[in-house]
């Protein structure tokens, strides 16, 4: 561009940088705190997982006895209390929370996602205080009331533990758009791990702790898979990806599939230590993977040419 | 353009009711519910008098985002936010270069707004209903219902709806709703003074802009198109069409715009269904494991 010499205005001016409008953002970042959002993910996953595996445990419950049950379905209260109660403090004007449950709208993650909270919420506490005060006060029909709530919790859980990933990805923001199938795959198999290693953790009986254990592994598997496809996504967007595998995903996926390997071949002793430790390493990297694709989500919604070029890619394959 | 009939019978200013249907002395239309309404701004004719912007934060009651400079040419404005409901960007393209032709054309203006999406991503993400198609076709945000949970923000395509530090709740342009109730057209359309932005019905707003870009093309600017009717760029993946729509001379990408805005309710499904698929093989894989029998 030549410019016109010598006057005041002798200078380049940024009217164009890189063809967007002066590099500022062109979609707007998601407001959720991304602590409190991410941990309630992170929970709802655990609990909903965990409400999976007391449906599955209670089908074998001659073999393995109640006791893997209850700690199951101690950490399925976890969404409903925990859960719901972050999720209301993000909220801007928390006193209208139950607004939520005005309308559901099935185009919606967000009203999905919170009545699928409710739904679970009522099946979960039905079926695990059916199990302990049908235990305590030795009443079999209370019992099996509970049980009736059993596979409505499951399935409602296997709801609340990936619909997070779609609540993700049904927006503009560049870097949850990308890759919308991989996300909820990602949360989905990272739920299984969590609540799989966690009952792990308190399981006297070797056996099925092992068992524990080696679906933690495969969905630890499943969830390197799906990160390892959402990278390339990101590749492709030219959003800015955190290096080919970052070391909380390492930490997070391959220690404690490591840790899951080695303790296959150990004797019970050492196996449970390592298979704790597992567990610990996959908690932690379950969490830290929610609040960081949060945090990573917003800050891609801040770069115009990733938002823009999304759109155009989106415009050429709609041409073909 | 000639006067309205009705005009004559109003010769002083100052009413103490508003003129019966004033939009159609202001904007040669009825405003009527069940018929689609909205915005059609065309940039060639925009002066970037930020009248629109004035008009809007009055009517609307809105306060004032940051004041100061930003040294984007004359838009100290920014974006288009929870308190700033019309915008007008600016670009300088070689104004002062020496292929710059005669008469300021170099200049680009645009009074930026929410596009008032058919069907729009905020309200199809909007779980409590408070988001909404009013009987104008035009999206608004209840304020007695919005409970702050910001859903909306992420999911415009456009970056249009944002959430108020001051009330905790989603803020973007109504397209007067109050007014529309009233007959009256919306309060920028009626400020501006070059007529870029023009309010009025769709068919008949659609309908005006093809003849304008028609106009333009035969005096020589060729580059002129819509953004935001159907089959243009602006409507994509699902969004009809754009309630607001421009009439742009340059890439859509200059003024912030996407070419192409994907729908994100498109994804809520293939994603469930995807996660769902893997959680559901792992519970297999779980419930075999489970029924193996003893090793150890
Ligand atoms: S431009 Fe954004 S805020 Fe306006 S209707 Fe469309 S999606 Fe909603």
């Amino acid at each position: 561009m030549t410019l016109v010499q010598g006057g005041p205005n002798d200078h380049a001016l940024p009217s164009r940088p890189n063809g967007t409008y002066y590099d500022l953002p062109q979609v707007k970042a998601a407001p959720f705190k991304s602590g409190a959002v991410g941990t309630y993910v992170f929970l709802a996953g655990l609990s909903g997982a965990s409400a999976l595996f007391s449906a599955l445990l209670s089908r074998r419950r001659r073999r393995y006895g109640d006791s893997a049950i209850r700690r199951a379905d101690a950490l399925s209260m976890l969404a409903p209390t925990l859960g719901a109660g972050l999720l209301i403090y993000d909220l801007k004007t928390p006193q209208r929370f139950y607004n939520m449950l005005r309308i559901f709208r099935p185009s919606s993650p967000m009203s999905i996602g919170s009545w699928l909270l409710v739904g679970f919420g009522g099946a979960a506490t039905a079926a695990s205080a059916g199990e302990m005060l049908g235990r305590h006060m030795k009443l079999g029909w209370l019992r099996h009331l509970g049980a009736c709530f059993r596979v409505p919790a499951a399935l409602t859980g296997v709801g609340l533990a990936t619909y997070t990933g779609s609540l993700f990805a049904a927006t503009s923001t560049p870097r949850w758009a990308a890759a919308p199938k991989s996300l909820s795959v990602q949360f989905g198999a990272s739920s299984v791990a969590s609540a799989a290693t966690a009952l792990a953790f308190a399981e006297p009986r070797s056996d099925l702790r092992r068992s524990l254990d080696l679906v933690a592994g495969a969905a630890l598997a499943v969830e390197l898979a799906a990160a390892q496809s959402a990278r390339r996504a990101y590749r492709a967007a030219g959003i800015q990806a955190d290096g080919p595998m970052p070391i909380r995903d390492q930490l997070g996926t391959l220690l404690p599939l490591g840790l899951i390997a080695a303790s296959a071949v150990c004797s019970p002793g050492p196996q449970r230590t390592l298979s704790r430790l597992a567990c610990l390493a996959v908690l932690g990297g379950s969490l830290a993977m929610r609040i960081q694709t949060i945090e990573a989500g917003k800050s891609s919604a801040a770069d115009p040419r990733v938002s823009l070029r999304l759109a155009r890619r989106t415009h050429s394959a709609m041409r073909k | 353009m000639e006067v309205h009939q009705r005009a004559r019978n109003y010769p002083e200013s100052g009413f103490d009711a508003p003129i019966p249907d004033e939009a159609e002395l202001t904007a040669q239309t009825r405003v009527r519910p069940g018929r689609s309404y909205g915005f059609f701004t065309d940039t060639t004719l925009c002066i970037g008098c930020k009248a629109c912007e004035v008009a809007c934060k009055e009517w609307n009651n809105l306060p004032a985002d940051d004041l100061g400079l930003t040294g984007n040419s004359y838009d100290n404005t920014g974006a288009l936010s929870a308190h700033t409901w019309r915008h007008v960007s600016f670009i300088e393209d070689n104004v002062r270069a020496e292929i710059s032709r005669p008469f300021q054309s170099g200049w680009l203006m645009m009074s930026d707004v929410c596009k008032h999406c058919q069907t729009a991503p905020c309200v199809e993400a909007c779980p409590t209903g408070a988001l909404f198609h009013t009987e104008f076709r035009t999206v608004v945000v209840q304020q007695d219902i919005c409970n702050g949970c910001g859903y909306c923000v992420p999911a415009c395509p456009f970056g249009v709806v944002e959430l108020s530090a001051l009330d905790g709740k989603a803020h973007k342009c109504t397209l007067c709703y109050d007014r529309l109730k009233g007959g009256l057209e919306p309060a920028c359309s009626k400020a501006c003074p070059t007529d870029s932005i023009q309010f009025g019905e769709m068919e008949a707003l659609e309908e005006r802009a093809l003849r304008r870009v028609r106009d333009l093309e035969a005096r020589g600017i060729d580059d002129a198109y819509l953004y935001g009717v159907p089959g243009s760029p602006g409507a994509a993946g699902g969004i009809e069409r754009l309630n607001a729509f421009f009439l742009l001379t340059a890439a859509p990408e200059r003024f912030n715009l996407p070419v192409a805005p994907s729908r994100p309710s498109d994804r809520t499904m293939p994603s469930l269904a995807a996660g769902i698929t893997a959680v559901a093989g792992l519970a297999l894989a779980a419930l075999f494991l489970f029924g193996r029998s003893d090793r150890t």
